[in-house]
């Protein structure tokens, strides 16, 4: 009776052994587009009253715009 | 599990995995849309860098708001490391940019007072005091 149950865990492992990484293969591709698709519940909500200095909007006017055109569409 | 569970396992595995793809080239496809989204008049510019819904938007529009949002925290998270600033600075800064540029007659736009505002005509739109 032991012994038959030890079979039958050998036998569920190398039947795992089998499904396992083939389902990893499968699942992978999928969760990586997951994790570039997934959005949070709630969106980005952030006050909009800015807490800013003028110079430091000149600072950063140059990188921005370069931003801009490097990510069309976003912006 | 027997032969036949693991098949319908495999099966239900490989639907699941072409399922997810279609949407991630869905979702691929739909990301350079943040002057599509203004254009829908549901959506507007705001002094904080980032998309917001007008009055309401179908789920549909909110989604690609989240999305088009995320990624632009993403490029100010970065450009905020990159100058040793706030992120909340570039994204001001970029604000100051998008309003002047980005917003058609039509469109709506909302300042600190959290009024909705739509551009009436070539009239420019009204901006921060702090933007150059």
């Amino acid at each position: 009776m032991k012994d038959a149950k030890v079979n039958e865990v050998r036998l569920d492992r190398t039947r795992m052994g089998k499904a396992l990484p083939l389902a990893g293969m499968l699942l992978l591709p999928m969760l990586t587009g997951c994790v570039k698709v997934s959005a949070p519940d709630r969106p980005i909500e952030i006050n909009l009253n800015i807490n800013i200095k003028q110079e430091v909007v000149v600072r950063l006017t140059e990188d921005v715009r370069e931003l801009r055109q490097k990510e069309p569409g976003v912006f | 599990m027997n032969r036949k569970t693991n098949l319908l396992l495999a099966v239900a595995l490989t639907v699941a995995a072409v399922a997810g793809r279609a949407g991630y080239a869905h979702a691929m496809m739909q990301t350079d849309t943040s002057a599509e989204l203004r254009a829908t008049g549901q959506v507007g510019e705001q002094a904080n860098g980032y998309l917001g819904i007008v009055e309401s938007a179908p789920s549909e529009i909110r989604a690609r708001v989240n999305a088009v949002n995320i990624r632009r925290r993403a490029a100010y998270t970065e450009l905020a490391g990159k100058r040793r600033v706030q992120i909340e600075e570039v994204a001001a800064t970029m604000a100051c940019e998008l309003l002047a540029t980005s917003v058609a007659p039509g469109q709506y736009y909302r300042l600190a007072d959290g009024e909705w505002r739509q551009r009436q005509g070539n009239a420019p739109v009204r901006r921060p005091a702090y933007c150059i």
